[in-house]
């Protein structure tokens, strides 16, 4: 036999005005859930932000003067871009005092043509003897340097490992394909400097499209900085030392990707703000109309024998019962949402998108509902205690 | 087992104050089946409320088994109302989301009992309702509603029974049968107080109480 608790009775209680407790439930819902999601877009930008900047492994890069935007989106997105200056350019930066490690990279924007698919795609060309990005990557997973016929590639290129993609009239075998960072790696493909000189040399006989580069011409230089400076010294005497290049911090571009976020997110925010508060003042608005409805069957319980206790927690139950159902719609529909449109969101803002670890989950849901459920309780607090206080004959016979 | 010393009870509404029982000193003993007439407007029910502590008095004390009930914790107070006395309202009193037998076994719950649903299937038996136990107050007629609230004032055994016009809405037939229910169970040594207007009811009592513009007149049998 079922038992006549609290929750049972809060839950017939909210079946009685359905339309009325949908309506609370949708507003509390839609305050979560725009919390909610936002809360795990930003929470997913920084974690691509964390994982991209530890696999570009450069405190600064130095690129060709007036590519800083391309540049930025390339590494931020993938967008693919192409710029180039001269490799006498490594050698000056490698001379700068406090430069620790120096390596080039060359880009070159490419279809790529696998097995499944075709898209556009943003080749890097690394210097194996320099490089301390790729490098550490295959010393892990590969255990041997890469073949001029081989390529690593990000993990949003459609192909596998061991399969053949095909370059500019070049074939390579796929020979790893790297971890997710939600940045512009994702959407690159890896291989050394010299095999893509010697695709771009062979492009000339055996490509529709010609790539016109000639050894000697490098994209970007990254650059680490020595223990005890700071980058932004290093970056100023680069920009002096260095004519015809921009330098970018890593600081640069997180923020970069910060002001993106912040621009659109901060107009949500305050909206979200409202809609709490909404909330709140609906769920309290609702509960004054609910103890004046129900005084005489308030009084029926106090005479039956519920204490003022009891009926204080009935009407708690049944607001933190709709807040809390609220709460978990709110997160469930705003992180589907998140999820169907992450792809357009990221895109238009330009920003880069990696799902955070599980515990990040876990926190920002119990998080989003302890809000939603305490909301609850302090929009009915008032209602709650003064249904309580009625003196139980004085309700029956108001309410009759 | 009931003692109302010096009761008052007195509402201000707007300017004036309303005397709705005044002076009133009454004793009710254990086992009394006793009946309260008067006017409407004479009290009745502030009196039946004051003796079950529904009501604060403005002045006087409410004496249970010795005990003022106004000294007591809210908690003790509702466990009073809840193990001790059963109320039968003058209107309907069902509480309209849960269907009859969930209605008649409310009381249990605050009681704490789990296993209670046999003894709710025969109260509503005994009031003749038992194919309507799963039916809502809706769906019941006025004087289902009433003999389903009658099973709730009976489910915890209650030792004295406060009952505010009963039979009122009822028919001559019905009227008959709660009123062989209400002796049975004063034989059985449950203390009744019923307010009515029906001759044939306040027949029954041992006693008749008459309430006149908040004052007590006893015409005692
Ligand atoms: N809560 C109240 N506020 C103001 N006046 C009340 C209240 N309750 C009862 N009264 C007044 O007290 C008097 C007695 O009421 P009541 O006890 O209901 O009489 P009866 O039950 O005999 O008809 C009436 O005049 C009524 O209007
Ligand atoms: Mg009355």
């Amino acid at each position: 036999m079922r038992r006549l608790g609290l929750l049972y009775l809060a839950a017939q209680n909210l079946r009685r005005k359905p339309f009325r407790s949908f309506v609370t439930i949708a507003i509390v819902g839609l305050a979560a859930g725009t919390l909610f999601s936002a809360t795990l877009l930003i929470g997913s930008v920084h974690q691509s932000l964390e994982v991209g900047m530890e696999r570009l492994g450069a405190d600064l890069l130095v690129m060709p003067e007036g590519s800083a935007e391309s540049g930025e989106t390339a590494l931020i997105t993938g967008t693919p871009t192409s710029f180039y200056m001269d490799e006498s350019v490594f050698e000056q930066v490698k001379a700068i005092e406090d430069v620790e490690q120096a390596s080039p990279q060359i880009f070159i924007e490419s279809m790529i043509s696998s097995q499944c698919c075709t898209g556009h795609v943003q080749i890097i060309g690394y210097d194996p003897e320099t490089d301390f990005v790729v490098g550490p990557w295959l010393e892990d997973n590969l255990n041997r340097p890469l073949e001029n016929r081989e390529v690593v590639i990000g993990s949003l290129i459609l192909a596998n490992k061991g399969e053949s993609v095909h370059f500019f009239g070049t074939d390579f075998d796929v020979a790893g394909v790297l971890d997710s960072t939600g940045m512009g790696a994702d959407e690159s493909v890896f291989m050394s400097m010299d095999a893509a000189y010697e695709m771009a040399l062979n492009s000339q006989e055996k490509a529709e499209t010609f790539l016109e580069i000639q050894p000697g011409q490098i994209s970007s230089v990254l650059v680490k900085v020595a223990p005890g400076t700071t980058v932004e010294q290093v970056a100023q005497r680069i920009k002096a030392g260095v004519p015809g290049t921009m330098v970018m911090t890593a600081n640069d571009l997180s923020q970069s990707v910060t002001d993106r976020l912040s621009g659109f997110l901060r107009g949500f925010f305050v909206l979200d703000a409202i809609v709490w508060v909404m909330s709140l003042l609906t769920i309290a608005a609702i509960f004054s109309m609910i103890v004046n409805e129900r005084q005489r069957e308030i009084g029926l319980l106090r005479a039956m024998g519920g204490s003022r206790r009891f009926v204080f927690r009935l009407m708690l139950t049944e607001a933190l019962m709709m807040t809390a159902v609220g709460g978990l719609a709110g997160i469930l529909v705003g992180g589907a949402g998140l999820f169907i449109f992450k792809a357009v969101i990221t895109a238009s803002l330009g920003v880069p998108y990696l799902w955070p670890p599980l515990w990040y989950f876990g926190m920002l849901m119990a998080g989003t509902l302890a809000l939603a459920v305490v909301t609850g309780a302090i929009a009915s607090l008032y209602p709650a205690v003064s249904s309580s206080r009625l003196e139980p004959y004085a309700a029956i016979r108001q309410g009759e | 087992m009931i003692k109302l010393k010096e009761i008052s009870k007195s509402y201000k509404v707007g300017p004036t104050t309303v005397r709705a029982v005044e002076s009133v000193d009454l004793t009710i003993e254990r086992g009394d089946m006793v009946s309260i007439v008067g006017h409407s407007g004479s009290g009745k029910t502030t009196l039946l409320s004051l003796m079950g502590g529904l009501t604060k008095p403005s002045t006087g004390r409410v004496l249970v088994d010795g005990t003022n009930i106004w000294t007591l914790s809210d908690r003790e107070q509702s466990q009073l109302r809840n193990r001790r006395i059963g109320f039968a309202f003058q209107f309907s009193s069902l509480i309209p989301t849960l269907n009859a037998i969930d209605n008649v076994r409310l009381p249990a719950t605050f009681s704490g009992a789990l296993v209670n649903h046999g003894r709710a299937t025969d109260l509503l038996e005994l009031v003749g309702l038992k194919d309507r136990i799963h039916s809502l107050p809706g769906m019941l007629s006025g004087g289902e509603q009433r003999r389903v609230a009658l099973a709730r004032t009976l489910m915890n055994n209650p030792e004295i029974i406060l009952a505010d016009e009963p039979t009122g809405d009822l028919d001559e037939e019905t009227e008959a049968d709660i009123l062989d229910i209400f002796r049975s169970i004063n034989d059985k040594g449950v203390t009744i107080v019923i307010v009515t207007h029906s001759r044939a009811v306040a027949s029954q009592a041992k006693k008749v109480l008459r309430m006149n513009k908040g004052h007590l007149e006893v015409n005692g049998d």
